[in-house]
């Protein structure tokens, strides 16, 4: 059974990707091309919480509309250098406010975990020969960062002025 | 200068502790190389022809006295006794030992420097005019939109996995010693109808294997939007950007696929959708940033009567302190001060090239006479900016003893030239040897005099680290059956209005390329119209066929 990071706890999955075995409890994920395409997005809610999977190429845009009936989406990386999720995540939780869980999955290894959690990822399913307590301990590598308007480090540095350097 | 915080020594800190962890695990084995490269990369971390090559990054070309013999005690402990400056005035070593490099960056984080993202696809090291703050013609000092620039840029959680590298330069100065034009985005300081600092930005620009000249995309842009708007083009090229071909994956690409009028407008309708989420760049964050570069206190002096020395004296012989000053020193805008150019052009020496003893004795100049300061220029020399007149001849002195007064600057042999097949992986042929080979060939002072301003640039392969498409006259190593042959261009230039050289047809075989530079300097020579004509200007004037003709007329031996 595949094991995540999911708000900074290990689990055992609950999504099902196509051609896995229909395990109790677990929830199918479609692809948001289908999905938005097919009757999903038009049920709404009512069709019952829908899990998503989305491309690097899928434009966010395109299922913006639809998010109040969407509890997961996963985000793919195909490939170690694949940067659209992250600009995919920003959208996502900024300007279409998703709030539900956010997941980072496919060839992602510790070291990205700290860019992914700070673009609005709350779940990761890492390559499956990453250890993931290490990955948990890597979510801290750094407890600062000069991005995103962090209001307490807006005052720290209001006070330091040039000269009263570290 | 910029000096660190507590924010700022953290951030390098737990960097290094990062890349300690990630480097252990490449050499355990439980990263593979592949897994580890753009790790490494985004750490400066190449690895190399020979041995990896680690990219110690100079944010736009200052260093502090302290920070240089830092640099001086690494290459002796960890290289070779040297390192190379390149082209966006970083620092480079080519002999470190892998499982070293995280303790060179431990030492660099003790004088608040670091390696991060002067490698990867990520936003590299943010390149500035080498003679912000001290250059007559500029509108403001650009450095503080720079160090804004630089930490906003640094770990940036959304564009760290860019299609491709990302540079920036900002520039103040009409002369744009920024090369702003060919970038992937420029900066240009500007008023607005106001009469507040904002900026004009160019995208779209750069080198490489399609050059291109960069495009207006916002003719005024309020500085409050400045990192605003930088993450509206940012994030309009990390969602579109082609990632299938890394030979297309630059921003110029996508500019161009689109057309510049869609590109603008994607960005713009971007920069207003992120309004309420985008990082706006308070008064007071500039002016904080701003006092960090004040002028140092320079002294009450006038402008030394004598300074240019008196070549009369010397009956015949060239001076050599004269044409030191004339060639390798500039105006400043402080009365009794003068800006000096450290020479890394001397002939034998790769370009670009210094030792931890001329870095230790630079240090020490610099703390005597320039307010402990040193800058790197993107054409691989050194600035003392801050000189006083009247320590001109012992500076002189000083760097003629350290072999650093070659007084070439701005003349034919002040050539750029990457480290080429000498060193890197990527290399199609060398650009040291060639380099060597027109120092040889025009060794006579007087005749580079005679030549004036003329700027050689060469790289080893397409990849155009040596920017050979901005050169007066450009030079390219092309591999031709395994053997290596060059291609010539003329009439490129990185100064504003920026041009892209154009080839003079076929390339020719290693051992001709002084040659045939020489052939293009005679027609030169013989077209000026008086010697206040730069070869530039005469390329322009007359058209490169002149220049063909001479070249190709009664040579056989290209093909």
């Amino acid at each position: 059974m595949r094991r995540i990071i999911r708000r900074r706890e290990i689990l055992q999955d609950s999504l099902r990707y196509a051609g896995e075995p229909q395990d109790p409890g677990t929830v199918s994920v479609q692809t948001a091309a289908e999905w938005i395409a097919g009757a999903g997005a038009a049920g709404g809610a009512a069709a019952g919480p829908a899990a998503l999977l989305l491309a690097p190429t899928d434009e966010v845009e395109a299922l913006a509309p639809h998010l109040q009936a969407v509890q997961w989406i996963v985000i793919e990386f195909a490939k170690i250098g694949e940067g659209r999720g992250y600009s995919q995540a920003r959208l996502l939780r900024q300007r279409f406010g998703y709030a539900h869980e956010l997941r980072a999955r496919g060839a992602l290894k510790r070291d990205q975990l700290v860019f992914l959690a700070r673009c609005g990822f709350d779940a990761f399913d890492l390559d499956p020969a990453e250890d993931l307590t290490a990955s948990l301990r890597a979510l801290d590598s750094f407890t600062v960062a000069y991005q995103d308007g962090d209001e307490a480090l807006v005052q720290l540095r209001r006070r330091a002025a040039p000269g009263a350097a570290a | 200068m910029y000096r660190y915080d507590q924010i700022d020594q953290t951030l390098v800190e737990e960097r290094v502790a990062q890349f300690r962890d990630q480097t252990q695990r490449f050499l355990s084995g439980a990263l593979t190389e592949d897994e580890f490269k753009p790790l490494r990369l985004r750490n400066g971390l190449y690895l190399q022809l020979h041995a990896p090559m680690l990219r110690i990054a100079v944010p736009y070309g200052l260093l502090s006295s302290r920070q240089l013999r830092m640099l001086a005690h690494i290459a002796r402990q960890y290289d070779r006794d040297y390192g190379h400056f390149t082209t966006r005035q970083n620092l480079q070593f080519n002999w470190p030992k892998l499982e070293q490099v995280p303790d060179i960056l431990a030492e660099l984080a003790t004088v608040e420097m670091h390696a991060m993202q002067t490698s990867g696809n990520c936003i590299r090291n943010i390149t500035a005019d080498h003679l912000a703050g001290v250059a007559p013609d500029e509108l403001a000092d650009p450095r503080p939109y720079c160090e804004i620039i630089r930490q906003w840029a640094t770990l940036h959680p959304e564009f760290s996995y860019l299609p491709r590298k990302f540079k920036i330069a900002v520039t103040a100065s009409p002369a744009d010693r920024a090369a702003a034009e060919v970038h992937d985005v420029g900066v240009r300081l500007k008023r607005g109808p106001d009469g507040a600092i904002g900026f004009e930005i160019l995208a779209g620009g750069g080198l490489g294997r399609t050059p291109i000249i960069g495009q207006v995309i916002r003719d005024y842009l309020p500085q409050s939007d400045l990192l605003a708007y930088l993450e509206a083009i940012l994030r309009v090229y990390n969602r579109h950007g082609r990632r299938d071909n890394i030979h297309k994956a630059r921003i110029k690409i996508l500019m161009r696929a689109l057309g510049v009028q869609e590109f603008r407008r994607q960005v713009e309708a971007e920069f207003e959708a992120a309004r309420e989420f985008a990082p706006r760049l308070a008064d007071s964050e500039v002016e904080r940033m701003r006092a960090f570069f004040a002028p140092p206190p320079y002294e009450t002096l006038d402008d030394v009567a004598d300074a240019a020395g008196n070549a009369g004296l010397l009956s015949g012989a060239r001076a050599p302190y004269e044409a030191w000053y004339r060639y390798n020193t500039r105006a400043h805008r402080v009365a009794g001060y003068r800006i000096v150019f450290v020479s890394l052009k001397k002939h034998g020496e790769a370009p670009g090239d210094i030792t931890a003893a001329q870095m230790d004795a630079l240090a020490d100049l610099a703390d005597r006479h320039s307010f402990g300061l040193i800058r790197s220029t993107h054409d691989q020399n050194l600035v003392l900016a801050d000189v006083p007149q009247r320590a001109l001849r012992e500076v002189w002195q000083t760097l003629e003893s350290l072999g650093l007064a070659t007084p070439n600057i701005g003349t034919l042999t002040d050539m750029i030239c990457c480290p080429g097949l000498d060193f890197c992986s990527l290399a199609n042929a060398g650009s040291i040897p060639i380099a060597k080979q027109i120092h040889a060939r025009f060794d006579d002072l007087d005749y580079l005099y005679d030549l004036g301003p003329i700027e050689i640039k060469m790289s080893g392969c397409m990849n155009a680290c040596g920017h050979h498409h901005i050169g007066h006259i450009g030079i390219l190593g092309v591999d031709k059956h395994g053997k290596e042959w060059y291609q010539i261009t003329i009439g490129g230039s990185s100064a504003a209005p920026a041009a892209l050289g154009e080839v003079i047809g076929p390339s020719v075989p290693k051992e001709a390329v002084a040659e045939t530079i020489a052939k293009l300097l005679d027609v030169y020579l013989e077209e000026r119209q008086d010697e206040h004509e730069r070869f530039i200007d005469t390329v322009r004037r007359i058209g490169v066929e002149p220049f063909q003709e001479r070249v190709y007329e009664t040579d056989h031996s290209t093909a």
